[in-house]
């Protein structure tokens, strides 16, 4: 990247971005200087990448003129905390629309991969077409500038994704990190919600599979699809010294109040995102057995003071994060030292692999953690997809279907799992929404618009309606309610429709969402990192402008891609048959809901009005 | 008067689950806080007979409070 400017707002065509666009079918490489159009360009992420899929008409997926789009975020790769992100964006063989057409998605993941690609001097990588013969993607820092080839991968087909990693380390050492699939997304005709797995420091020295995802919206499959089973990315280090600018903020990210509470409880924190286990269970919030809560004390059996008399909890961090967030579980041996790696316990995949699926032993659940993240397959979605069959199955126990697999039964849950990740199990691995359609009882089926839900109930988040991609990933609404206690339709819509959309941006500039979560990118710490990394001037407001106007566009292109705005809605099994024991006040009724929409739509329909036909 | 107090989550830690303790009439939330020594940075929610409440919010006679933690990501 190259900055000729201190005002991106005013002048965004004096940042220019160094893209490499990939012919897949022709191995061609070409390099070119793309000027920025805009801030949301400048920023990076989805905020570039979805103004790429904008000028795209996609009726497909699976079809050759749907970009896989590689870019990282401003901050990525600088000394910024958290400053780690790589971003996977094309249309989502996952998430549709009623009418059948792809949604546009983005999905992110940490570990070192994304500074690595930096660091090459690259900024976006963009694979067009199919590759006639499995490959991947080399990417290496040279004195002439990054070089891009492409390389062949018979010997990695098959592989876990883990595995394929360890075989390129072999190969290109300590100064490569990678981003690899599974055999989930190989198999992407029969798997729609293949991951992108990410290596991390932490996993190539110790030889553990402590892998990072972007799991959301199937850009494994889309990688599957493409025959590309991996990308390298090989360069030395490049980190610059820390200004005391940045440095005072990633003292504040550390020690402030934000990330306070997901830093390890030996350090006075909160314990990571597991903690939610025991806020939500205050309310009976906590998803079981497909998202229907019992009011009883079944989800502290995965309530980290049990999980931890039997097993070591590890505090782990991503690479160079001070938040030290990640919660490892090993083995405890006989004289309760660590024994061999299980997963890690982050809420999402501990109750959709656990609780919300009727396993409540840890063990159980760290198994059937660890095979999706090697498989490669996002634990979110193929949690829910289970949850729906397993309902399905309670409901119909006279004739069920596939293994017959009920709650809590782990031998068949995992041969699900397992069948899943090698693509025989297309009714799994394509999805709760076809899956449901398929059976004609869609009310239980808990995906938004194509795309499973996380763990939130969606009782207390009516704003999932309105995410543009992952439901939590994209709209921050999901403490609205539990934290904040908002249950008026002002709240909501001022929620929805300015305030919480704001968590998208850190999709943009390339810093976890731990980084600052509640306030968003439109801060004086990130305007202090823009300026000491970069030079630029850039006031909060323009920040959260460009934020904003990405937001929006998303949201448009769903609309371009069929949506009605009656599939802006919850899974009807939250009013048809709503559960009494979750102990909040209820804003999901028909008609809070049907005031929401049409207060939120007043809002954001005159922004969205030619918007798509905006340079 | 008699308050029931519940702690979630990092809490619980050298404290306890649940508690029944007694407290001056006036009491308010911030001083079982103080007593308890409950990081202000972790604490996220406030709930006085589970509904939502703040720490300046004074108890009475039979309440219950839960104190818990943020909640954040997934």
């Amino acid at each position: 990247m190259k900055v000729f400017t201190t005002d991106p707002v005013s002048e965004p065509s004096s940042v220019v971005y160094l893209r490499c666009t990939v012919d897949l079918n022709s191995a061609d490489v070409r390099f070119e200087d793309v000027p920025c159009r805009n801030l949301e360009d400048v920023l990076g992420g989805f905020g570039r990448s979805f103004q790429i899929l904008a000028e795209r008409n996609i009726s497909h997926a699976y079809c050759e003129g749907n970009p896989l789009i590689v870019n990282t975020g401003l901050l990525t790769g600088t000394t910024a905390m958290t400053g780690l992100r790589t971003y996977f964006s094309g249309y989502s063989p996952l998430k549709e629309s009623k009418k059948g057409l792809p949604a546009a998605m983005w999905s992110t993941g940490s570990g070192n991969f994304g500074a690595k690609f930096k660091w090459t001097g690259l900024d976006e990588l963009i694979f067009e077409g199919r590759s006639p013969k499995p490959v991947y993607a080399l990417i290496t820092d040279t004195p002439e500038g990054p070089a891009v080839e492409l390389k062949p991968a018979d010997h990695l087909v098959g592989l876990f994704a883990h595995d394929k990693m360890m075989v390129l380390k072999q190969e290109y050492g300590v100064n490569a990190h990678f981003a690899a699939i599974g055999q989930a997304g190989e198999q992407w005709e029969n798997v729609y919600m293949g991951a992108v797995a990410l290596s991390t420091d932490n996993q190539l020295k110790s030889g553990e599979d402590k892998m990072r995802f972007a799991g959301r919206g199937g850009m494994g499959s889309l990688m599957g699809y493409k025959n590309l089973l991996a990308l390298v990315a090989l360069s030395r280090d490049k980190i610059k010294a820390v200004s005391p600018e940045v440095r005072n903020v990633n003292i504040n990210v550390v020690k402030g109040g934000g990330a306070a509470r997901l830093q390890p409880i030996s350090r006075g924190g909160g314990g990571g995102t597991w903690a939610a286990y025991d806020v939500l269970q205050a309310f009976h919030a906590v998803p079981i057995n497909n998202f229907r809560p019992q009011g009883n004390d079944l989800p502290e059996k995965l309530f980290r003071e049990h999980v931890e008399k039997e097993y070591v909890i590890k505090s782990e961090a991503c690479y160079r994060c001070g938040i030290t967030c990640h919660n490892n579980v090993h083995e405890k041996k006989e004289d309760n030292s660590t024994g061999r790696f299980l997963a890690k316990f982050d809420y999402e995949p501990l109750n959709l692999l656990g609780t919300n699926i009727g396993i409540h032993d840890a063990g159980q659940a760290a198994r059937l953690i660890h095979l999706c993240d090697n498989y490669g397959m996002d634990s979110i979605s193929l949690g829910v997809t289970i949850s729906y069959l397993l309902s399905y199955n309670e409901r119909h126990p006279e004739k069920p279907l596939l293994n017959g697999a009920t709650f809590g039964d782990y031998d068949k849950i995992k041969e699900l799992v397992e069948l899943a990740g090698l693509g025989k199990l297309p009714e799994i691995g394509r999805g709760s929404k076809r899956l449901s359609e398929s059976t004609g009882e869609t009310s239980y089926a808990y995906h938004v618009k194509g795309l499973e839900l996380p763990a939130y109930q969606p009782e207390t988040n009516p704003g999932y309606a309105w995410a543009i991609a992952g439901g939590h990933m994209s709209m921050g609404t999901y403490g609205l309610l539990t934290r904040e206690g908002k249950s008026d339709i002002e709240s909501w819509v001022e929620g929805i429709t300015r305030t919480k959309l704001q968590i998208v941006g850190f999709d943009m500039i390339g810093l976890c969402k731990f980084f600052d979560i509640t306030k968003g990118i439109c801060t004086q710490m990130v305007v202090d990192c823009l300026k000491s990394e970069f030079g630029l001037d850039v006031t909060p407001e323009a920040l959260a402008a460009a934020v904003r106007r990405a937001f929006l566009l998303g949201l448009a292109l769903e609309l371009r891609q069929g949506y009605d705005k009656s599939e802006y809605t919850l899974p009807a099994e939250v009013w048809e048959r709503r559960n009494p024991n979750i102990k909040l006040p209820d804003i999901t009724s028909p008609e809070f809901i049907a005031e929401l929409q049409k207060r939120v739509w007043e809002v954001f329909e005159p922004e969205l009005e030619g918007l798509l036909g905006q340079p | 008067m008699d308050v029931t107090i519940k702690l979630f989550g990092p809490f619980r830690i050298d404290r306890f689950k649940k508690a029944v303790r007694e407290y001056p009439s006036g009491t308010c939330v911030s001083e079982i806080i103080d007593e308890l020594r409950i990081p202000l940075h972790l604490l996220g929610i406030v709930l006085i007979n589970d509904l939502h409440a703040g720490i300046e919010d004074v108890l009475k006679d039979g309440d219950t409070v839960c104190l818990l933690p943020f909640i954040d990501g997934g």
